[in-house]
């Protein structure tokens, strides 16, 4: 393929990491276990999930509409602390999050198995630092 | 920190002069330094936003705005250094917000009806904003 478009822009080690990411101009967590494509099936307004292109493995997510959410569950009711070093780190909880992402739609079977498989995810239950919920 | 500038079709007047849209550098160092195949993926992304087949607008329920652009890349690459065809039961997805920044991009299957348009498109967007039919 040719050179990509963005090369000199970023340097540095490149090293995948499995780990959430808060993008605010999408207002959106993205998580992705496995560095490799994907295909998205989209369950509800809040919730997409990453199929391996094979079908069989969930590798990932998206949670749409962050805010909303934190603004009807209340940053109490899906904040985790814990202690880092000498100090203590106030964190959004994923799991948490899925959780109530899921309370807000009607219950049915097909929104039941997509949240349940996000949840099955390996390493799902990562947390992001309250600090990165910036809005763009 | 700089952000890339790609020019597209205009998603609110597409017979109007094309638009900047923007891969924000925020999301490009993030794919860059962690999710490395992502990051490779962004040629398909620009390649959709200069060569797309479909706009649709209204894409989230909770934010206003926003559109997805939608096309067919040749190629993608699928692991690590392993460039495939891109599927041809497949649409490559480019989300914008309304500040034309870049968010998500991504595989999803085509439509049975239509495959230009990703799966269950009549329920998951507002409208169709434009339609190549070159």
């Amino acid at each position: 393929m040719d050179q990509h478009f963005l090369n000199g822009m970023h340097d540095g080690p490149q090293e995948f990491r499995p780990q959430p990411w808060y993008n605010p101009d999408g207002d959106c967590i993205i998580y992705q276990v496995s560095d490799e494509a994907f295909v998205a099936h989209r369950i509800d307004d809040m919730l997409t999930i990453y199929r391996s292109l094979t079908g069989d493995r969930i590798i990932g997510f998206q949670i749409k509409g962050v805010h909303a959410i934190l603004k009807k569950s209340g940053w109490e009711g899906l904040s985790v602390s814990s202690e880092i070093g000498s100090g203590r780190v106030k964190s959004v909880s994923i799991a948490a999050m899925l959780l109530a992402a899921y309370e807000e739609k009607p219950f049915t079977m097909g929104r039941r198995r997509g949240y349940a498989s996000a949840m099955q995810s390996p390493e799902y239950s990562c947390d992001i630092p309250l600090a990165e919920f910036q809005p763009a | 920190m700089s952000d890339f500038y790609c020019k597209t079709v205009n998603p609110k007047d597409p017979a109007d002069a094309a638009i900047d849209a923007i891969f924000p550098h925020d999301l490009t160092l993030h794919y860059y330094k962690y999710l490395p195949v992502r990051y490779e993926n962004l040629r398909a992304a620009k390649f959709v936003l200069e060569n797309v087949d479909v706009i649709f607008s209204g894409v989230r329920e909770y934010n206003d705005g926003g559109w997805c652009y939608c096309g067919h890349p040749p190629q993608w690459y699928v692991r690590p250094g392993k460039i495939e065809d891109f599927p041809q039961d497949m649409v490559f997805t480019v989300y914008m917000n309304p500040n034309y920044r870049i968010y998500e991009c991504r595989a999803e299957f085509s439509a049975n009806d239509d495959p230009k348009r990703p799966l269950d498109w009549q329920n998951r967007y507002g409208g169709v904003v434009w339609t190549n039919i070159s």
